[in-house]
């Protein structure tokens, strides 16, 4: 896909709708947009959603444990929401912010 | 298990791993300092060396060497690290973060500055003029103004137990520098450029730290790194190696006469070490915080004295051998840390 912009700047953006999502939702997205599909792919793409998390730019509002299997069985899933550090370096990065 | 444990547990899996990131950066940073110091006896450097001082004294010819060795590094770590990024199939991320200059990889050319011409010519400058001991306990100081940075431009956290870490890490690299200068004070023998060069590593790692944080942010470490050595490699050599030659100094012959095998295998070497050393550095700040990545990748001071001793058996003075068990010990109060109820490192 062409205009493609860095992993990390589309992952706030697409928390720039300051609604919360689920990682595993988030992954799966994103797995799709980039053609990541692969488990490493998927792993690497979560790992910048902890990365964004531990910079304070997301903010982990619910977890559950995944008892379905739906993302890894037996570990947790994290709903984030993005914050309001996390929204001035979105806009730093130009996207588009309503 | 009920939800609070396992988040405590994930929490806590994520800061070990940020700890061990930091840790493989010690040891990898301490190795580079064998290459670092065996490359000075290498042809042509130390022939080099030789002709410059023959016409413009000693201490030139040890900066001109140390910019020729040091432009040289940043190529072989670009390669290993662009080695690294195919090996992880990122260069297409590569290729998107590189053309988002204003936001996100202008800071990294920005540490390229503070950390090539500054830092790692510092650290050649040390280890031509004091020797490797030297310059690797110099650079010691940087944390403290890694985390000071840290602290005033994005207001990142660092614990009352962890400040303490740091300062008792300071004391060893303190008492580490210090013996060292006592000791050269006695011989009656000062090498102040020396002294100079180790200020830079402290002063050049600890802004780049600082400034490379801020395009962290929203970049992957890998990625992030590799640009930071584009960049570093175009200071290099379109712009100081050019100058050096235009000021008359036989650089571009050495470059050339640089490529033969034994230098490429040193420089390799070196490149292997520092590329894949910073990876580790870089991929530990998110994890862990910039102050307290820095702090525990200090432990490459102890590191490098332990291998420049069983490789080079260069033997080190008691003070060293203090300093470095405070290094120890100060890292250990870091990595002891409860991190279990820490959700980000960063205020709000």
């Amino acid at each position: 896909m062409a205009g493609l912009r860095p992993i990390k700047f589309r992952l706030l953006e697409l928390f720039s709708d300051e609604k919360e999502h689920w990682n595993n939702e988030i992954v799966e997205q994103m797995q799709k947009e980039y053609g990541m599909n692969s488990n490493f792919g998927r792993d690497s793409i979560n790992f910048d959603i902890l990365e964004l998390a531990s910079g304070g730019m997301l903010r982990s509002v619910q977890s559950k444990v995944d008892e379905d299997g739906v993302y890894k069985k037996g570990f947790l899933l994290h709903k984030y929401a993005i914050t309001d550090f996390g929204k001035t370096r979105a806009s730093d990065a130009c996207l588009e912010y309503v | 298990m009920d939800i609070r444990e396992l988040k405590r547990l994930e929490n806590k899996r994520k800061m070990n791993k940020g700890y061990m990131w930091a840790l493989f950066c010690a040891v990898l940073w301490a190795l580079w300092y064998i290459p670092g110091t065996i490359i000075w006896a290498i042809p042509p450097f130390d022939t080099m060396w030789v002709a410059i001082d023959a016409t413009n004294g000693a201490s030139m010819a040890t900066l001109i060497v140390a910019v020729l060795i040091t432009a040289f590094n940043a190529l072989t770590v670009v390669i290993a690290l662009l080695i690294w990024n195919a090996y992880l199939g990122k260069f297409g991320e590569l290729k998107r973060t590189l053309k988002e200059l204003r936001p996100c990889s202008k800071w990294f050319f920005l540490a390229a500055i503070f950390g090539g011409p500054i830092a790692i010519l510092g650290s050649f400058i040390a280890i031509g003029f004091v020797g490797a001991g030297f310059a690797a306990v110099a650079a010691l100081m940087y944390p403290v103004i890694g985390s000071i940075l840290a602290r005033q431009w994005y207001g990142e956290q660092i614990s009352r137990r962890a400040a303490f870490g740091i300062v008792v890490i300071m004391i060893g690299g303190i008492t580490i520098f210090v013996g060292g200068a006592l000791a050269d004070l006695a011989a009656g023998n000062v090498s102040w450029i020396g002294y100079l060069g180790g200020l830079m590593c402290a002063c050049g790692w600890g802004i780049e730290g600082a400034i490379a944080g801020k395009g962290l942010d929203i970049a992957e470490p890998d990625v992030g790194i590799t640009i930071r050595f584009i960049g570093e490699n175009l200071i290099w050599w379109i712009i100081i190696i050019p100058i050096v030659a235009l000021a008359g100094y036989p650089i571009i012959e050495y470059a050339i006469a640089a490529l033969n095998p034994l230098s490429i295998l040193v420089l390799s070497f070196a490149g292997i070490t520092f590329g894949y050393c910073y990876v580790t550095w870089y991929k530990s700040f998110p994890l862990i915080g910039v102050g307290r990545g820095q702090g525990i990748a200090n432990l490459y001071g102890l590191c490098a004295v332990i291998f420049l001793y069983l490789f080079l058996a260069q033997v080190p003075a008691w003070t060293v051998l203090i300093g470095g068990a405070l290094c120890v010990l100060g890292s250990f109060v870091m990595i002891s840390e409860d991190t279990g109820d820490m959700e980000s490192l960063r205020g709000e």
